[in-house]
């Protein structure tokens, strides 16, 4: 399977299953259409017809060069990965290798488009109490295997509102890590109306990463993020990120933003962003109810593709000011990627990757938190509720019927299983508006490399 | 006269020969946390690299 596209003035084919990607003229771009339901005469008939300029002779050398990528391999390559589908979660199965530790069920502000609901998570207030956390990461410890590298996001509600917690879990972990063989690297995430100096110090410290949450514009981001007197947060928190991140020393970092139906036009938010001496930047599109006001409708659709087509062009320009930007759906590396097994089995959730509340019961992920349906067990006891892991671990791309004739299945790997069973009740369903953005944004984020690439 | 200049990229008939080690990222768990793209995360093996 191939995939074709023009933009940022290149013609791109994607060959889906090899990984290759080429660029190419108007007249490979157009034999490479015909190439598979026509014969050869066909083909250089209708070149030969649409290109009176360019010789017979031309024409089928570019046909010869595109059977030449097909025979090595890199055109039209069939997919045969199938029967390799369920083997990396085999080969890992009973191996945690991250967790998300839901340090508090409460929050300091009340963002009506929350995914958590006010941080509540539909249900009571709560904060995780140090003994439940020492023995999430014990459960860690003990269920990671071989695995070296062991993940753990502190998230919320907001996890700044039960800090010390946070702090002396991190002590836990660094006084036994040695011993145990493994490290530990830890996520922050918050909306920092509690970041002081302290904070600071200390995420800068322990912290591989910290992912901040900022909207963008003063008005998009006092839209809806707001505490519960009902006053924007954007004023308090800009200057504590702008110093946090200052402080970060180079260290990973992300400014995170939600786009709602109130800013399809989200570009104007990224360079708000920029303009505030940001650089590792990620937006997110609303994860609600379709009744919900905030969510993203068809007709915002149109704004968010062409949103998505100028960003990827102000990336590139940015680069030739020698001022470059990360944009987080757009960081693709062609030959670093991730292997045929990694994009296959799709994401961790549920297997690899497990949510822990307050009162220590175990989850698929962080969406999946507070559907019972969905609890998996608890740390205590592991995972008992094992049909629900099951359908986890037999999750994978080709589970999803949807994906099977789609080109960017093993871009994608299936997606969000969260996203999949709040669009459709399943989690081998597809969120199909989901699809149209991820689309669009692997095509910018493969134009963006394929420029690079070319130094251009 | 070239018409088809192909990119540098992960071959990933090839990666089905050498891959598989789990040892990358899970999930969106470090990032976005509400969508998951597998393409854009690092492979962590160093055998095949």
């Amino acid at each position: 399977m191939i995939h074709q596209y023009k933009q940022g003035g290149y013609n791109i084919v994607l060959d889906i299953c090899s990984g290759s990607v080429h660029v190419v003229d108007e007249v490979a771009y157009d034999i490479i259409a015909l190439f598979e339901n026509n014969s050869r005469e066909d083909v250089l008939r209708i070149a030969g017809e649409k290109y009176p300029e360019i010789s017979a002779e031309e024409l089928a050398e570019c046909y010869d060069q595109v059977l030449e990528l097909k025979q090595a391999g890199k055109l039209f390559a069939e997919d045969s990965f199938e029967p390799m589908a369920g083997e990396l979660k085999q080969k890992t199965a009973g191996v945690v290798k991250a967790l998300c530790l839901h340090i508090a069920h409460t929050c300091n502000l009340n963002c009506e488009y929350c995914f958590a609901s006010q941080g509540k998570y539909h249900g009571e207030r709560a904060v995780m109490s140090f003994e439940v956390g020492k023995r999430a990461l014990d459960f860690l410890i003990e269920n990671s295997g071989s695995r070296r590298n062991l993940e753990v996001d502190f998230f919320g509600g907001e996890p700044l509102m039960n800090f010390q917690v946070v702090k002396d879990l991190v002590a836990y972990a660094r006084s036994v890590e040695q011993q145990k063989g493994k490290i530990f690297r830890f996520t922050l995430t918050t909306n920092g109306i509690l970041v002081d100096d302290d904070v600071i110090e200390w995420a800068n410290r322990e912290c591989s990463n910290v992912v901040l949450s900022l909207d963008g514009r003063k008005e998009i981001h006092d839209r809806y993020r707001v505490d519960y007197a009902g006053n924007g947060s954007w004023e308090k928190i800009v200057p504590k990120f702008q110093k946090f991140v200052e402080a970060r020393g180079g260290k990973d970092y992300y400014m995170r933003g939600t786009f709602t139906h109130a800013n399809p036009d989200f570009l104007n938010d990224i360079q708000q962003m920029l303009d505030l001496g940001f650089t590792e930047l990620s937006m997110e599109p609303v994860v609600c109810a379709d009744d919900d006001p905030s969510a993203l409708t068809e007709e915002d659709l149109p704004i968010i593709m062409e949103q998505y087509e100028k960003l990827a062009e102000k990336m590139l320009e940015h680069d030739k000011l020698g001022k470059p930007f990360t944009f987080y759906h757009y960081m693709i590396d062609l030959t670093g990627g991730p292997c045929i097994y990694k994009r296959i089995s799709g994401c961790g959730s549920g297997t690899e990757y497990m949510a822990v509340t307050p009162w220590g019961d175990l989850y698929p992920c962080h969406q999946f938190v507070g559907e019972e349906r969905f609890r998996l067990g608890d740390i205590w006891e592991g995972v008992t509720n094992t049909n629900i892991q099951k359908e986890f671990a037999n999750c994978n791309v080709y589970a999803h019927p949807e994906c099977r004739d789609c080109w960017a299945r093993l871009y994608c790997s299936g997606g969000c299983a969260a996203n999949a069973y709040h669009a459709t009740g399943n989690v081998t369903g597809v969120y199909e508006y989901g699809c149209k953005l991820f689309k669009k944004r692997m095509e910018c984020a493969i134009m963006v490399a394929v420029a690079r690439t070319r130094g251009e | 006269m070239e018409r088809i200049k192909t990119i540098e990229t992960r071959n990933l008939c090839d990666s089905a020969k050498n891959g598989g080690c789990g040892e990358c990222q899970t999930s969106c768990q470090s990032a976005c946390k509400t969508s998951c793209g597998i393409a854009n995360q690092q492979c962590e093996s160093k055998e095949s690299k």
